[in-house]
């Protein structure tokens, strides 16, 4: 079984055993073999990586790939996106590898092909449980956030709409209630982001926060986000008017804009909150979610929305749902109807040994029957090549 | 038909008297129907609808079962010493107090075979089987095989040590937990090494074990006594007598000590994952609380030296 190429590079010195070969005979001897090593490591690396790290380039036959994110940009692109065993595994194998499938390149394929001039498309991933719709999610992200677009991630549209700690009612509308933490989360992680963004894009009116603290017109934007972040009573009010003022911005086309939504079936669905009086609280009562729904609508150009379902987080759906009807409902359907649904599937035969070959390259699965071709066909059988439960197996082994 | 009906055999000496007497007694507390044969005495016990199957015990213990020969209870019938035939009728309820212990037990017949649950062995053609794996194909063809227990897996990845470990840290049954919780212990472990393993510089990194099974069972392994103390008591007082340990309880009492360390001593809020990969790693590294426990048992059984003889088995 090959083990990594750092080990076999390393090793290379010591195969050359004559000690007593005449230097410039031992250098040829040592580059030939190096020479080998590499053939046979990138041989053997082609199977389940690809050293093309730029998602713009990825093509058909990067497929089932892994390439790396250096983990520089990884803190950057993704402050709050990642699914968190995939955090976990970044920490443990001290890069971040994801695998190139069909679906974010039908993705690619549609976001270079499509007119910016043309309201913004919505695209709605779905699939059953753990069949990677964040990761793809995740993929797109990248590939927009190298283009240089601004990207506005919300990791899980579904921590919005339960376990709220501090609800309070919304300065700016009677009826709506605030959720300041959440708020001022995202917009920490927002501002880790789009840091250049937010020095270019300048406001078009004034904002006026308190008796005394307001925002003039044609401040940068960072402004907002300052004040939302110092001030967190106004920390959903600050989200709103950073939606607004992006969005109106976006169609002069000096930057494009992605809205990519983690769980966009939590803006149409229930929650678990409650107000003061015990009545419960529906989704667009929330500042948050009110102006989320905004940024979803198709009326606006210059940019893409790329939505995932996600049954996982969801708040009173059957865990076999998976379809947009079933996990929207009639009113979210509507709203986002008319979308380009991509499906997700669990791994091809070709990605599962990707994957396979990946954790044997990693170190990762460390039981002696798993380099076996019995242990190979066991986890395929176990997992039924559905990654989130192909990950979950090798875990332990 | 709640007579009872006592019918005393060929010994002489021994009336009605004393079996009416014995089955008066037993009536009290048993109302069940009772059949069978004490294979020591010879005593034949008749019933009418159940069946009993006869105990090789010193005591007259019988089980009744009913007609589809599912064993429902064990009764210890006292009875007395002599070849009588004891016939005990009954009502047809099934009242149970007194000596009726509730037993779900099946003895197998000594022909009965152990299943093979290994894959491997069936996949080998007939030329790569030594004598002995052929001589116990053949015999499989004549005996017949017992059931192979739910928790035996034909699985690549099963390891019988693990299978235990998990059932001794199982709570109320729940092996779900038990085995999930058994999964992140070895999740933990491999995490921990891997992240060890390429910290490390060059030379160092063949020497970090990454392995979680090796390293679980090589701290097992470390945590094992190798001799033990029993109580026993002569002319009054107990002593603390040194003896040898057979390898299952070796087993066993590693295993114990492991599981009893990480529920006890440790932060009421650390999760058992945590705390078990800890506990195995310092194992593994010849450290920690369950090595220390197990040189102080040795201490004391090298102190308690002059009791040896005490032992007589």
């Amino acid at each position: 079984m090959l083990r990594s190429v750092k080990g076999l590079v390393c090793h290379t010195p010591k195969l050359d055993h004559g000690h007593a070969l005449h230097t410039t005979a031992k250098d040829w001897l040592s580059s030939t073999v190096s020479q080998d090593v590499r053939i046979l490591a990138e041989r053997s690396r082609a199977i389940f990586r690809t050293s093309e790290n730029d998602p713009a380039n990825h093509a058909e036959h990067h497929e089932g790939c892994h390439y790396s994110i250096p983990l520089q940009e990884v803190k950057a692109v993704f402050p709050h996106g990642l699914p968190s065993p995939f955090q976990q595994q970044i920490k443990t194998f001290n890069e971040a590898c994801l695998m190139v499938r069909k679906p974010a390149l039908e993705l690619f394929a549609y976001l270079k092909s499509s007119s910016f001039a043309h309201p913004a498309i919505r695209y709605v991933i779905y699939g059953e449980k753990g069949t990677g719709k964040t990761m793809t999610l995740c993929h797109v992200v990248h590939y927009c956030a190298r283009q240089g677009w601004l990207v506005l991630h919300i990791p899980d549209a579904h921590l919005w709409v339960k376990n709220c700690r501090e609800l309070m009612q919304s300065s700016y509308n009677k009826e709506r209630l605030d959720q300041p933490l959440q708020a001022s989360f995202w917009l920490k992680n927002f501002k880790t982001t789009n840091e250049r963004f937010l020095k270019e894009i300048k406001t078009q009116q004034k904002y006026a926060w308190g008796k005394r603290e307001s925002t003039e017109e044609g401040r940068p934007l960072g402004e907002v986000v300052e004040q939302g972040l110092a001030r967190v009573r106004n920390a959903s009010d600050a989200v709103g008017v950073v939606l607004k003022e992006i969005k109106q911005q976006c169609h002069l086309g000096s930057f494009r804009l992605l809205v990519a939504v983690d769980g966009v079936n939590a803006l149409w669905g229930k929650t678990t909150l409650r107000k003061e009086d015990k009545s419960p609280v529906s989704p667009e009562e929330l500042t948050l979610v009110y102006n989320l729904r905004k940024m979803v609508r198709n009326d606006w150009n210059g940019g893409a929305i790329v939505t995932t379902l996600s049954q996982t987080g969801s708040l009173f759906k059957p865990s076999s749902a998976y379809l947009p009807h079933e996990l929207l409902g009639k009113e979210g359907f509507d709203a986002l109807d008319p979308f380009v649904p991509i499906r997700v599937s669990n791994y091809s035969p070709q990605e599962f040994e990707s994957c396979y070959h990946y954790y044997l390259d990693r170190k990762w699965l460390q039981h002696e029957k798993a380099r076996t071709a019995e242990g190979r066909d066991e986890l395929r059988f176990l997992s039924g090549a559905n990654p989130r439960q192909l990950q979950r197996l090798a875990g332990p082994l | 038909m709640a007579a009872a009906a006592a019918r005393s055999g060929a010994a002489p000496g021994r009336g009605d008297g004393a079996g009416g007497d014995f089955c008066r007694s037993l009536l009290k507390f048993i109302h069940v129907l009772l059949c069978g044969c004490c294979p020591r005495c010879g005593i034949f016990v008749g019933g009418g609808q159940g069946s009993l199957v006869p105990l090789y015990s010193p005591k007259h213990t019988f089980l009744l079962a009913a007609a589809n020969k599912k064993v429902l209870f064990r009764i210890v019938v006292p009875l007395p010493p002599a070849q009588s035939n004891v016939f005990i009728h009954t009502t047809g309820h099934l009242g149970a107090s007194g000596p009726l212990t509730q037993v779900r037990w099946s003895r197998y017949n000594p022909q009965f075979l152990e299943p093979e649950v290994n894959k491997e062995l069936f996949q080998k053609s007939s030329d790569e089987l030594s004598e002995e794996e052929k001589a116990k194909q053949e015999l499989k063809a004549v005996r017949p095989i017992k059931a192979a227990p739910s928790s035996v897996c034909s699985s690549v990845f099963s390891d019988p040590m693990i299978s235990k470990f998990t059932n001794m840290m199982m709570k109320d049954g729940n092996k779900v937990l038990a085995r999930s919780l058994m999964a992140q212990t070895l999740e933990a472990i491999k995490r921990k090494q891997l992240e060890k393993y390429h910290q490390a510089p060059e030379d160092e990194k063949e020497k970090i074990e990454c392995n979680p099974y090796v390293i679980f069972h090589e701290a097992l392994k470390n945590c094992q006594p190798i001799i033990g103390l029993c109580s026993i008591t002569k002319g009054g007082k107990t002593y603390q007598v040194p003896v040898p340990l057979k390898d299952n309880r070796k087993r066993f009492l590693a295993m114990k000590w492991l599981i009893t360390e990480c529920r006890e001593n440790k932060h009421r809020r650390t999760l058992m994952p945590e705390k078990l990969s800890q506990e195995l790693l310092q194992a593994f590294n010849n450290e920690g609380p369950i090595i220390k426990k197990k040189h102080v048992l040795h201490k004391m059984a090298e102190a308690n030296r002059a009791y040896a003889h005490f032992r007589w088995w």
